[in-house]
């Protein structure tokens, strides 16, 4: 599957090209590992050699940590994947390909199938690497591939394809019909059937509703949704106006985004523009009635305005506060009108769905989880990126084959958080949980929007609860008691656990304030805070009496609960450790086992981290 | 005028206010984006235009300020002129991000959300900027470094010094 959607997708791009072609990915990611620099130093190698060729800045194709990637691709040949790429190698790549007519061994990752195009010998395809070949890439095929600030390159790889299909032989009813086919449940993490949320609000009375693209994306750990508006916007922006087209009367969108993702915002506004030029927004689009016009509403900072009825209050202009339900958006959204709001990724996957029908969308993924989910597998993994997977794949698979396992191989894999502030954390005893709605729920943790984060036995579970609560708090917009107060007098449990003061009785008061901030909150922020806390209780309860009961932290994390000692077999007498110590705690003589006070010793770890050998933990 | 609280002061154009406010149609749905659009011109939004924005649209100033404090990225004081913004989300957390914001709170001696003492500085923790894998990360005015170090946080500070330094060199006239 991945191989043929993207090699088709690909011959579209270079069908004209006769010129070499260089990719380099320009996401967020990519500019964060230096990919600007490295666009220069391509341009003046290429000036220096006299070549002539295209370069194209791409978005995100899931290899964050083979940032900075340069793809280069020779006329009529496949397209080679370079990892890492520095100023030192960009010559020998360019050698390989411009004087050899070969490609560079010892720095290329993969080829990237072009449809007409040929292979290079002894290099894997990209469905053969480890990474790649467990995934399924529907609504992320075009990112990385394409340049995002074209819209030629979207038109090539069928783009608005689906919008035309949709106006010349569909009516809105058959629009919905194949969204109920394809089993589509809401990416951001709610799951609720697509089909069904357009249907609701075409039934709602109303002769002027509206369309809102949720992008306030703002699980820490989580950045499905970037790479999507960064790598393939217009496919955002299509799905936008197959919503708008389903559930009729509706002449406007908006697209809620975190000011967070300046780049997002900005790939946004050029997608609408040219999008307005093409006539596939505005009036009258391609000769039709159908009008659709979208605004882009960026987001001032505040996580709450992720659930949807506080997204809209920010919306209008309010105080980012939720509202209780009903009534639901799809009755009484902007302005008090019928709307529908949509995740990025659950847009993103519409065109796909439209063309190739919900009965092809719904072969993929589990029984009640249709088609594929994208994850942000980050932490300490040795492939972090973005991934697409079908729903139900194994959380094992991920972890091991896409993820490559363990980030440092000694450390085993310890738990699993999944879904950001509002899941929890899945233990090694639950990896081969299958990756859907329903059994990651089963599992004490939430599927949520997609953020995979991956700790090792050096990190420890108490201080993460406490992380994602003390989030969760500062995030709390205040608005009813249990999430305001509720999660305060937990935090502060918590903390006292961490530094060393937790008392008997503290893990019952932290369950039945649990329970309470659950059942009683306004809203899913609320009602999600103790998920963090009750999935570790349940997998972890031993590490939580551990600090309160002896006083230690078993990941040696929680600066207060850790007692440095030196291992007197692995200790060389260097003496390293001895000058680094801001408090002299740390004595040493020449040929003698250093030694550390524990009384006078703050933990600042200067010499755990000072320690060639590992002998101080 | 509206002081700062370095005695500097701006100068504020009612009329300026007014014609933003006008341009979003004095709508009371718009008036995220009336203090966005104030804030990316004065770098903040200053006491008084909070009251004159108020005045333009209708709305109570109570409500004005509600709204101001609601939302993390409005700002009542003027800001540094680097805004170090480090991720403190889940992935840059396991990875030492707590380590950067200490090495910069100690080198440049202020807490999170303070300005240097001579605006050059704002520390600003945010909460993932969604560059997980390249974590620990940090964005200066929109430039993103990743995989930092608290000795590389150090090194950028001081390019950034460095810039800013050159920069007010050049603005000299050579005489």
């Amino acid at each position: 599957m991945l191989t043929e959607t993207v090699e088709e997708m690909a011959a579209g791009l270079f069908r004209d090209v006769t010129i070499p072609t260089i990719h380099i990915g320009m996401a967020t990611c990519g500019l964060a590992a230096g990919a600007r620099s490295i666009l220069e130093l391509v341009e003046r190698e290429l000036e220096k050699r006299g070549i002539e060729a295209r370069i194209v800045p791409t978005g995100c194709i899931g290899m964050c940590h083979n940032e900075p990637l340069v793809d280069i691709t020779m006329p009529g040949k496949y397209r080679v994947s370079y990892r890492n790429v520095k100023a030192l190698i960009i010559p020998q790549i360019f050698d390989a390909h411009f004087v050899k007519g070969d490609f560079a061994k010892k720095y290329a990752i993969c080829q990237i199938p072009i449809g007409g195009h040929s292979p290079y010998e002894g290099l894997p395809l990209m469905n053969e690497t480890n990474f790649f070949k467990g995934q399924v890439k529907i609504v992320s095929s075009r990112c990385g591939l394409i340049d995002p600030s074209s819209i030629e390159d979207y038109i090539a790889t069928n783009g608005y394809k689906a919008l035309r299909k949709m106006l010349t032989s569909m009516t809105p009813e058959m629009v919905i019909e194949e969204m109920t086919k394809s089993g589509m449940r809401g990416r951001g993490g709610g799951g609720f059937y697509t089909g069904l949320k357009w249907k609701l609000t075409r039934q709602s009375p109303g002769d002027e509703k509206y369309v809102v693209c949720n992008a306030d994306e703002g699980d820490p750990g989580a950045f499905m949704d970037r790479s999507i508006l960064e790598g393939d916007p217009h496919s955002v922006l299509e799905g936008m106006l197959a919503a708008a087209y389903a559930i009729g009367n509706t002449k406007k969108g908006y697209i809620y985004c975190r000011a967070e993702y300046p780049l997002a915002i900005r790939r946004l506004r050029k997608a609408i523009d040219d999008a307005k030029e093409k006539n596939f927004l505005g009036d009258n689009i391609l000769g039709t009635d159908f009008s659709f016009d979208i605004t882009i509403k960026e987001g001032a900072g505040a996580y709450v305005c992720g659930e949807e009825t506080a997204l809209l209050a920010s919306l209008m202009g309010e105080r980012g506060m939720p509202w209780p339900k009903p009534p639901f958006p799809a009755q009484k959204g902007v302005w008090g009108k019928p709307t529908v709001i949509n995740n990025v990724e659950t847009l993103g996957n519409v065109g796909h769905i439209i063309l190739g029908g919900g009965d092809w969308y719904a072969s993929y993924g589990s029984e009640k989880t249709k088609g594929t989910k994208t994850f942000a597998l980050t932490g300490s993994i040795k492939n972090s990126g973005l991934i697409e997977v079908p729903a139900g794949t194994p959380l094992r698979s991920i972890v091991f084959d896409i993820g490559g396992g363990m980030l440092e191989k000694k450390i085993p894999f310890k738990a699993a958080q999944l879904g950001g502030p509002s899941g929890g954390c899945i233990p090694a005893s639950g990896l081969d949980t299958p990756v859907d709605f329903e059994n990651v729920v089963a599992a004490g943790a939430i599927m949520g929007s997609g953020g995979i984060v991956i700790m090792d036995e050096a990190s420890c579970i108490v201080d993460t609860a406490k992380f994602f609560l003390k989030f969760t708090q500062d995030e709390s917009c205040g608005e009813c008691t249990p999430c305001r107060v509720g999660s305060k007098i937990m935090l502060d449990i918590l903390t006292r656990i961490t530094e060393g003061q937790g008392q008997e009785g503290d893990l019952d008061e932290l369950i039945r304030l649990s329970m309470y901030v659950k059942s009683n909150s306004l809203c899913g922020l609320g009602a999600a805070a103790p998920n963090p806390v009750l999935s570790t209780i349940r997998y972890f309860r031993e590490e939580y009496e551990a600090h309160i009961r002896d006083k230690h932290c078993p990941g040696t994390v929680c600066a207060n609960l850790i007692k440095y000692v030196v291992i007197e077999e692995d200790c060389t007498t260097c003496g390293l450790c001895e000058p680094v110590c801001p408090t002299g705690s740390v004595t040493w003589d020449k040929g003698e086992v250093a030694h550390i006070n524990l009384e006078t010793c703050i933990r600042c770890k200067a010499c755990v981290d000072a320690c060639k050998f590992r002998a101080i933990i | 005028m509206a002081n700062t609280e370095h005695g500097a002061s701006i100068e504020i154009n009612e009329e300026e206010i007014d014609q933003i406010c006008e341009e979003f149609g004095n709508r009371e749905g718009a008036v995220v984006q009336i203090l966005q659009t104030i804030q990316e011109k004065y770098g903040y939004v200053p006491a008084e235009v909070l009251e004159r924005v108020g005045e333009d649209l209708g709305i109570p100033h109570s409500k004005m300020f509600g709204v101001l404090t609601f939302y993390s990225q409005f700002y009542q004081e003027p800001r540094g002129k680097f805004i170090l913004k480090v991720c403190v989300g889940t992935a840059c957390h396991v990875r030492g991000a707590g380590l950067l914001v200490d090495k910069i709170k100690e080198n440049l001696h202020i807490e999170a959300g303070e300005n240097t003492e001579d605006m050059m500085f704002t520390l600003e923790p945010v909460a993932c900027l969604g560059s997980c894998a390249l974590a620990p990360m940090a964005m200066v005015n929109g430039n993103t470094f990743g995989k930092l170090s608290a000795d590389k946080m150090l090194d950028l500070i001081h390019q950034y010094k460095e810039e800013a330094s050159s920069d007010n060199q050049e603005a000299v006239p050579a005489s």
